[in-house]
């Protein structure tokens, strides 16, 4: 090491499968074309034991190594869909699908993860079974639960598991990392607030909603100010308020406020939805309104396991030596979580360059730069929990 | 190691010590009777050298080692001084001042250091210079910050600089630190909204200073919970709001408001004094009023150096067996300013399952005196040991 020389080689040949991918963006779980690539490159590498369909549209295959003496199974995760951006790049490999985008990377996670199972393939050099998942549906859709559910741990005897996300403004092929709490829970939620509508000139025979609403986006504020303790973290944020009336002589019967909730631990969620809901329900009562509020929990925060987090690190170190082993938690929200909820593992996040646009940007782009980084560290994370005899 | 003998042997006397502390608190620069017992202590023990009236009433003594080869000079600092808090703990040496009260610790503090100071002078058994620092005024005075600008690191030529604090709620002689930022800076808020005050009856004619100041405290909240960056840590409180009148029937004058920003870094605190005077003014000019907000900063982050930390954690473990991972503290501490002029630690020791610090009912638990004292002992003989 550090990077592997093989993928010095395959390199043009993985970031050649990237930009493929780039120009063929597909969301959620309709992510048909990009799990048959996967496949097709997959069977093309001499792999025999695939199955797709797992999780709707997941890939999962098994790469045995040279020996398995002691049974030992471990999976690397990739995931596959893009989001419903239009791209603005003006890339010569752009987005061939008006209104999608691999805006977040995940045509690269897909890549780098092919590039490790061709090199894996080809050197065996490890004493167990290498199982990797490509999922869909990342962006929202909870594929990577679906791929649990579905019994994905079991099925295959997984018992660690690793993920890993290229990270903007990083530099190329920066490894960083925090045992614990990585990533945020992402939960969402929507509040009607009902009063009685009415004409704008007379306000004193309606219960304005709109003031209702404003009131309650105030008072909200005070969860992260007043009701958490500082030392732990939390965002609320409203993100939508509409009125049912876009006129300017009505006052609105309903509003409908909708935002989301980030928090790093369960403690703080469970308090941050009561007080979401106290608050929208009494501050719409001092108004003489209703509040109707819809919570739902997305995504759980996603929580390396701290020896686990040590092998992710100890495997990146060798890779791009200066791993940050104690980067602040991100509070954006992770599908990773549920198979870090089912297995110990880690996620790990990759440098993707200084420059460049952040992720969910219409000018974002994988960095190809970091492909021998990334593809070194899947492949070490194989040969270091399992090394051959 | 760990604790050693002889602190068992001085428990009661070092206890008698605290327990006299407790009975006669002082507050902020008044500890007068308090400075003038350590500094005789520090005589009785044999000190090379003892200085008092350092920030203004702060002692500070000196004990050479059986060498000095080294050139090593490490502080060990206590802080002396109590609260107006009037005690209700009923023990037989409970405060003998009314509205005075050790509901901090410091007497634990005081009294440890100088049981570490009577060993150190004895024994000698370290190759360098110890320099005992007993300040007062932590409680909100900023005693520490008066020691340096005295001149103090200088003066004794102090190269590192260590401190204590006993924690309730973590296992009696049990140790906690943190590397970085562990206390949090504390700055004081004074607000001042002028409107135009009146008959409550003729709103119209006024420019209502409670109805400024309110949304002004509502829109203060928005600094915590949409201008941080979430992974930071702040608190901005706002504590007392009083009118300019007390009356039922008037729309007063003038509105005047007091609180505290806490914040672990100096971006928070450049961003939260920056916000607390942009929200103030443009709330009060949305309503025609004016207000003037006064930011003044009290004590800094507190900052432990990793190195000193790692030592501080290693004498601890010697000490105790462990030392746990301290938890950030909104709460503010003095030793924050000898932290910006010297690398050096800050270290929690358990005070067992008693009330809160600043509670009336809080009390220093005495079984915490041989860990604490074998700690300091150990800072001085582990971080210049004699030579062979």
């Amino acid at each position: 090491m550090p990077i592997k020389n093989r993928f010095a080689e395959t390199h043009a040949e993985i970031a050649a499968w990237r930009q493929h991918l780039h120009q063929y963006p597909e969301l959620q779980f309709d992510v048909h074309e990009t799990a048959k690539f996967v496949e097709e490159k997959l069977r093309s590498f001499g792999i025999t034991d695939i199955t797709i369909g797992i999780g709707q549209t997941g890939v999962v295959a098994v790469i045995e190594g040279r020996s398995n003496t002691k049974g030992r199974t471990i999976g690397l995760r990739a995931d596959m869909d893009a989001l419903p951006i239009t791209e603005a790049t003006g890339l010569p490999y752009a987005s061939k699908v008006p209104g999608k985008m691999h805006a977040c990377g995940h045509d690269g996670h897909t890549a780098m993860l092919l590039g490790a199972a061709q090199y894996l393939a080809e050197t065996r050099n490890f004493d167990g079974k290498c199982v990797l998942i490509f999922q869909p549906a990342e962006e929202g859709g909870g594929g990577g639960n679906e791929m649990v559910k579905d019994g994905l741990m079991e099925r295959w005897g997984i018992e660690e598991v690793y993920g890993m996300h290229n990270m903007p403004f990083y530099p190329v092929g920066q490894f960083a990392i925090r045992p614990g709490a990585l990533l945020a829970a992402a939960d969402e939620f929507e509040i009607i607030i009902d009063g009685q509508g009415g004409h704008a000139a007379a306000p004193h025979e309606a219960k304005d909603t709109n003031l209702a609403a404003c009131h309650v986006v105030v008072a909200l504020q005070s969860i992260a100010s007043r009701n958490v303790d500082p030392i732990k973290q939390v965002v609320v944020s409203v993100c939508t308020i509409q009125s049912d009336t876009d006129s300017h002589n009505i006052l609105p019967q309903t509003v409908k406020l909708r935002g989301t909730v980030r928090t790093l631990d369960e403690d703080v969620r469970n308090l941050a939805e009561q007080r979401l809901q106290d608050i929208a329900t009494h501050t719409a009562a001092a108004y003489e309104c209703t509040a109707h509020v819809d919570y739902q929990r997305g995504y759980p925060v996603t929580v390396n396991h701290e020896i686990n987090t040590d092998y992710a690190a100890d495997a990146a170190e060798k890779v791009t030596p200066g791993v940050w082993r104690d980067t602040p938690p991100i509070m954006a929200g992770e599908d990773f979580s549920y198979m870090l909820n089912a297995r110990p593992g880690a996620y790990i996040m990759i440098g993707n360059g200084e420059a460049g646009a952040t992720v969910h940007h219409p000018k974002y782009d994988f960095n190809d730069a970091a492909i021998p980084a990334g593809c070194s560290w899947f492949a070490e994370m194989v040969e270091t929990r399992m090394p051959a005899g | 190691m760990p604790v050693k003998n002889r602190f068992a042997e001085m428990h009661a006397d070092i206890t008698e010590w605290r327990r006299d502390l407790h009975e006669n608190p002082e507050i902020l620069f008044e500890t007068h009777r308090t400075s003038a017992s350590v500094a005789e202590k520090l005589r009785s023990f044999g000190c090379d050298e003892v200085v008092e009236g350092i920030g203004r009433t702060g002692v500070v003594g000196v004990i050479k080692g059986q060498s000095t080869a080294s050139g090593k000079v490490v502080g060990l600092r206590a802080d002396m001084d109590a609260l107006p808090i009037h005690e209700q703990t009923g023990l037989e040496y409970a405060s003998k001042t009314p509205n005075a009260m050790h509901a901090c610790g410091h007497d634990g503090h005081t009294a440890m250091l100088l049981g570490a100071a009577r060993y150190l002078a004895e024994t000698r058994n370290f190759d360098g210079t110890v320099v005992v620092i007993f300040q007062p005024a932590e409680e909100g005075g900023g005693g520490g910050r008066e020691m340096c600008n005295d001149g103090m690191m200088d003066r004794w030529g102090i190269q590192e600089v260590y401190g204590m604090h006993n924690w309730p709620g973590m296992p009696t002689g049990s140790f906690g630190i943190r590397p970085g930022p562990f206390f949090a800076a504390t700055d004081l808020l004074e607000i001042e909204v002028e409107g135009l005050g009146g008959h409550a009856a003729k709103p119209q004619e006024t420019i209502d200073t409670t109805v400024v100041a309110a949304h002004i405290i509502t829109a203060l909240q928005t600094i915590v919970s949409r201008n941080a960056d979430p992974i930071g840590n702040i608190v901005v409180s706002i504590t007392s709001f009083e009118t300019s009148s007390k009356a039922f029937n008037v729309i007063p004058q003038r509105v005047n408001m007091l609180g505290t920003v806490r914040t672990l870094s100096n971006e928070l605190r450049d961003l939260a004094e920056k916000r607390v005077v942009e929200i103030c003014e443009g709330m009060a000019a949305t309503f025609g009023a004016v207000a003037r907000v006064k930011y003044t900063r009290n004590y800094p982050v507190m900052v432990n150096h990793p190195e000193q930390t790692e030592f501080a954690a290693d004498v601890a473990r010697s000490v105790s067996g462990a030392c746990d991972e301290a938890p950030l503290v909104m709460g503010g501490e003095d030793f924050a300013f000898m932290l910006e002029e010297r690398p050096g630690a800050y270290i929690l020791v358990g005070n067992g399952d008693s009330a809160m610090v600043h509670h009336p009912l809080y009390n220093f638990n005495d079984e915490a005196i041989p860990a604490g004292c074998s700690w300091w002992a150990g800072i001085a003989e582990q971080r210049m040991p004699m030579a062979g």
